[in-house]
């Protein structure tokens, strides 16, 4: 009973922040907009019974990725004066692009779940499902090599960073 | 979810509401009585007996002011950057057991406002989104001391955070749960504090509690001799008296979750348990006072190090030696 309400609420609240974090001519607003989105995606994830999920999505990206992105934004002082909807070259090829993903992403949706106008068949979750105690033995046995490899990348970016930082421009 | 459930959460949920909104002014008087007698000083006593009334009149004042938005102030945003601090600091309240389960006409009633299975994740992302407050209510000034304040205490915060979290997970890797409740179940026996490595936790929890608090000898956002007043120097009003509020709400945050991981939460002998966690509480908030009145304010590249080259290092061995402890011993 409680779901679909809460659901709706929180698409509503994704849809009209994600279009604010596009069409918003400040940036730092925009910035902005998008913690909004992430909060309420997740949101979605409690209500998908993935509470670890939710809090990392808090934590990791609202908390400390979008700080960092303000941060960018604000030192940066981006000026966000040019108009979006104006004609142009490029700008004209990013909207076609987006318009090709957007139906790509309508097709999928709607041919998975609602060619019969019926919600999806509930399944029955295993115990622990979400719970980052199963996540974690999930993480570190079926998907140890994935998982591994993350590691390795995030590494190699951090070594990178430094590395760029460290460098003298002389 | 039946009615007694929805009246008892409303119930609990006033009273951690009240309880801050109240004990916040005692909390500053406290810390103005107390850091005046180490000054040798006799702090303030002429509002009401032992000047208890006087941060009430200081509310009462503040909330007549006057309020003003500086002309280059982003208006949407300075508004709402002084709440976003309170809001998540209530929030990390609700996860926090203030006393053992209670039975009222045939209900048990734990006195907690939620129990969520992940209620320290719950408050790490709680602190990590207090962050917002801080460096939007710096950038919305359209000021150069708030923007260097917060944006210094936010890099303080997100660096502070990693070893703080860190350091909380030694707990749930000895634990084996993220539930504060379930946590304090298990100190039934042996509060946390009087195990080695978790020792070690509660040091390192302690130390980036303060700092992400923002309180001497860490309160470089709002260092007075370089800054102004750091990130609230445009804010009047109530909007100062929210930062304000946040502080002290924070304050309450860090020591009720160091209460409940390392010092058995609610439990003690004799007294009620709601007792023992305010005793606990106060002994707390007294160390934080004690605190600012005992050491001077770091240099922010020594917060840094600090933070980076020592807590953050520290927290990962502990880390290391509490699993293979937990992993040895079983």
């Amino acid at each position: 009973m409680l779901e679909p309400i809460l659901f709706t609420l929180f698409s509503i609240i994704a849809i009209v922040f994600a279009f604010n974090v596009i069409f918003r001519r400040n940036a730092v607003h925009c910035a902005l907009h998008l913690v909004g989105v992430l909060l309420s995606l997740s949101g979605m994830f409690v209500l998908l019974n993935a509470p670890f999920i939710a809090a990392i999505q808090i934590l990791i990206y609202a908390g400390a990725i979008m700080v960092l992105f303000l941060f960018v934004v604000m030192l940066l002082n981006v000026k966000g004066d040019a108009a979006l909807l104006t004609p142009g070259g490029w700008k004209g090829f990013g909207f076609f692009f987006a318009l090709i993903m957007f139906v790509e992403l309508l097709y999928v949706v709607l041919s998975q779940g609602g060619t019969e106008g019926t919600p999806a068949q509930t399944i029955a979750l295993p115990p622990g499902f979400g719970s980052p105690a199963e996540i974690g033995r999930i993480l570190y046995s079926t998907w140890l090599f994935p998982f591994e490899v993350t590691s390795i990348l995030l590494l190699i970016a951090v070594i990178g960073a430094v590395v760029l930082a460290k460098r003298k421009f002389a | 979810m039946d009615l007694t459930f929805l009246i008892a959460s409303a119930v609990k949920v006033l009273i951690v509401l009240g309880f801050v909104l109240l004990g916040v002014p005692l909390i500053v008087w406290m810390e103005r009585k107390v850091i005046g007698h180490m000054q040798d000083r006799i702090g303030p006593q002429r509002v009401g007996p032992f000047g208890l009334l006087q941060t009430i009149a200081d509310g009462i004042k503040l909330f007549f002011k006057e309020d003003i938005i500086p002309s280059g102030a982003d208006r949407v945003v300075f508004i709402i950057a002084p709440a976003l601090p309170v809001i998540t600091a209530f929030l990390a309240l609700a996860v926090v057991p203030f006393g053992d389960t209670v039975h009222i006409a045939g209900h048990a009633i734990p006195l907690q406002v939620t129990d969520v299975n992940i209620a320290l994740l719950w408050i790490l992302g709680t602190t990590s989104m207090g962050v917002y407050g801080i460096v939007l209510g710096g950038w919305a000034s359209n000021s150069k001391y708030p923007l260097l304040g917060g944006l210094r205490s936010s890099a303080q915060m997100i660096s502070y955070e990693l070893a703080q979290g860190i350091s909380l997970v030694s707990v749930i890797v000895f634990t084996g749960t993220l539930s504060l409740a379930s946590i304090v179940q298990q100190q039934e026996h042996l509060w946390f504090i009087l195990y080695p490595t978790l020792f070690l936790s509660f040091v390192i929890y302690l130390l980036c509690g303060i700092a992400e608090t923002n309180r001497a000898p860490f309160d470089l956002a709002e260092a007075e001799t370089e800054l102004v007043a750091g990130f609230h120097t445009e804010f009047s009003s109530m909007k100062f008296a929210l930062y304000f509020l946040a502080e002290y709400a924070n304050m309450m945050v860090v020591s009720g979750i160091a209460i409940s991981v390392f010092f058995g939460g609610w439990r003690g002998p004799f007294l009620p348990p709601v007792v023992w966690f305010l005793i606990k509480l106060s002994l707390f908030l007294f160390f934080y006072v004690w605190l600012r009145a005992t050491f001077p304010r770091l240099r922010y590249d020594q917060l840094m190090a600090f933070g980076w080259k020592v807590l953050l290092p520290a927290s990962l061995l502990n880390l290391v030696i509490t699993a293979l402890w937990v992993g040895l011993t079983g």
